[in-house]
């Protein structure tokens, strides 16, 4: 388990140009004797960002130290430029959090939620009017939004808690498991939301077991492990892999046996080949192969790696209790 | 035929002001004396707040008729002033206390909204202050409406004249609001320490009114054994001689009085029964906002 985050590869400073949405050094947190957070140095650029890891990892820990709820034992943390948590106030007008579990009033109306929740946030009664109009629109509750929360469908109310998330327009919202709960409709609304928040210039920072769910919504993933960053780095650099992954229609022995011969390392893959070469793309090789061999193939492409592969690779998905 | 156009707007961010941490608690006191009042909310909430207005108020109603009818016979009973009036109306305001508090802090541990509240800016003593203020001010009315009710009323049937009748009973205006301030403490401040480690309302009002009850028939039964300072923990005797000492009214002998306690060491064992629970509040909200 390495203890400081591990950058991936070079395009990593090109999306860091912008000055980094979270910025922790050193950062240390303990409840009692179980330490949740140890020693955890982290850059979290603008965009929409994963954050995985399993239960115990140090998710639910973290995004309490951006919100300033806890302090940290040792070391330092910012949010959007400023230490937490001498700033936390100033931090909070600028940051929405979608928690995991439910945080709507079932007596009241959408609208009138959205509004106090607004006006929470610092905004006059008119603006807030006016956001709360416009983001349960966006989120697409606005029919419903004379509706009480409590007969909300649990689609609706994972909507409005990331409406409330955002009703004051903040500069960085924190997602806590977005997408639990929900069945697959639900569930791609969600994340369609998420992606869209991108476009609203609203930084995010997803939090999910779901490691499909971030591969499809964010940008850069931040993989914590034991109350450590695992990895931190842009998600194009986890997926994008030299090796190629073969189905052939007949013969794999013979096709296998002659990339081989041509200095390439094969390994079985399920129903097909994965075929990596030490100096290079084999792409160019594989296709002479073919051509020599005369053997047919149903599929060919580059591998793509997912999170999960990395996760496991990384020594994450130990269970435990969050933390 | 004209035809309609659909514009999306789409995604405005806002570009005024904000107003942070005061914005934040006076959002939170008008929600929270919308939710006691039962404002914006299902009918079905706003009956019991209404119940207890209307048995606040409609008494002095009929008291300033009573007048009227019965004025040729002489003086009336003390049943009928303002002193008075804060006996009678002591189990209701009690209960109403109870009912404030536990709708003003349970639901939102309840249902979850801290979560909500611990993402904006505001801290612990922000959200127990404008919680609080939302308290003192639909208690307060609850409270001091009847005895304006009951002024206003004398005043409007006196034979003295309106203006004649109110410019000789002022004082009866910041004596009825300071004694109402000295319930407020005696019976919000604990009701508020009680919501706060209960995640259950009509759990946290029943055992609030059970606990008070309890120790005030104790203490009467003690007292009347001959052990006359157990007085010293019966919290409406306290606040009945505070009362009395501040409305210079005499309406019966509080245990308090009984127990040697004079009405100004009576106050001082409501402020710190009112510190006491603040801290308590305070100490549950401190972690999680």
């Amino acid at each position: 388990m390495p203890s400081a985050p591990a950058r991936l590869g070079g395009t990593a400073t090109s999306v860091s140009v912008m000055p980094p949405t979270v910025a922790a050094s050193g950062l240390r947190f303990a409840y009692g004797d179980i330490v949740a957070l140890s020693g955890l140095d982290l850059e979290i650029p603008s965009g929409l960002i994963g954050l995985v890891g399993a239960n115990g990892a140090g998710k639910t820990t973290l995004l309490k130290l951006l919100l300033g709820i806890l302090s940290p034992a040792a070391g330092k943390v910012e949010v959007l430029g400023r230490p937490m948590p001498e700033r936390t106030l100033e931090v909070r007008s600028r940051v929405g959090y979608m928690p995991e579990g439910p945080c709507l009033p079932p007596d009241q109306t959408a609208s009138d939620f959205l509004i106090y929740a607004a006006e929470l946030g610092g905004l006059p009664l008119r603006a807030a009017r006016q956001r709360a109009s416009d983001v349960l629109t966006i989120v697409g509750l606005h029919e419903e939004r004379f509706r009480p929360l409590g007969g909300f469908s649990t689609g609706m109310q994972q909507r409005a808690k990331l409406a409330q998330a955002i009703v004051h327009d903040p500069e960085l919202v924190l997602l806590d498991e977005p997408t639990a709960g929900l069945d697959p409709e639900g569930r791609e609304e969600m994340l369609d939301l998420i992606t869209r928040l991108d476009d609203f210039g609203i930084n995010a920072v997803v939090s999910s077991h779901v490691l499909p769910d971030i591969e499809r919504t964010c940008t850069w993933v931040v993989m914590l492990d034991g109350g450590k960053v695992l990895r931190s780095g842009p998600l194009t650099d986890l997926s994008t892999t030299e090796s190629v992954h073969l189905e052939v229609l007949d013969d794999r022995d013979r096709v296998a046996a002659a990339l081989e011969a041509s200095g390439a390392v094969v390994t079985p893959d399920g129903n097909g080949l994965l075929v990596t070469l030490a100096d290079g793309d084999p792409s160019g090789l594989v296709r002479d192969v073919l051509a020599d061999t005369g053997v047919g193939i149903r599929r060919m492409g580059p591998r793509r790696i997912t999170l999960e592969d990395v996760y496991l690779a990384g020594g994450g998905g130990q269970g435990g209790e969050d933390a | 035929m004209p035809e309609g156009v659909v514009y999306d707007l789409g995604y405005r961010p806002h570009e005024g002001e904000r107003l942070g941490r005061a914005g934040a608690v006076r959002a939170l006191y008008r929600d929270g004396v919308r939710r006691v009042l039962g404002m914006r909310r299902r009918a079905r909430r706003k009956v019991l707040p209404a119940v207890l207005i209307g048995i606040a108020v409609l008494p002095a109603l009929f008291f300033v008729a009573l007048d009227v009818f019965l004025a040729d016979f002489g003086d009336l009973p003390p049943f009928f002033d303002h002193p008075g009036y804060f006996d009678w109306m002591g189990n209701f305001i009690l209960i109403f206390c109870a009912l404030a508090a536990g709708e003003l802090l349970i639901p939102d541990r309840q249902y979850g909204t801290i979560a909500v509240y611990a993402s904006r800016p505001l801290r612990a003593a922000d959200y127990v202050g404008g919680r609080a203020a939302a308290m003192v001010a639909v208690v307060f009315g609850f409270v001091w409406l009847p005895h304006l009710v009951l002024l206003v009323g004398r005043a409007w049937t006196s034979s003295e004249g309106f203006g004649a009748y109110l410019g000789g009973n002022l004082d009866v205006l910041w004596q009825t609001a300071v004694a109402t301030l000295v319930y407020l403490a005696a019976y919000s401040a604990p009701a508020f320490a009680a919501a706060v480690y209960s995640s259950r309302q009509s759990l946290a009002i029943f055992l609030y009114l059970v606990a008070f009850y309890a120790v005030f028939a104790t203490a009467h039964a003690v007292v009347a054994a001959g052990y006359r300072i157990v007085g010293i923990v019966s919290l409406p005797d306290h606040a009945g001689s505070v009362k009395d000492w501040i409305m210079g009214s005499d309406t019966q002998e509080w245990l308090a009085e009984a127990a040697g306690i004079t009405p100004a060491l009576s106050l001082l064992i409501i402020a710190a029964i009112t510190g006491a629970s603040a801290w308590l509040v305070m100490r549950r909200y401190r972690s999680e906002l």
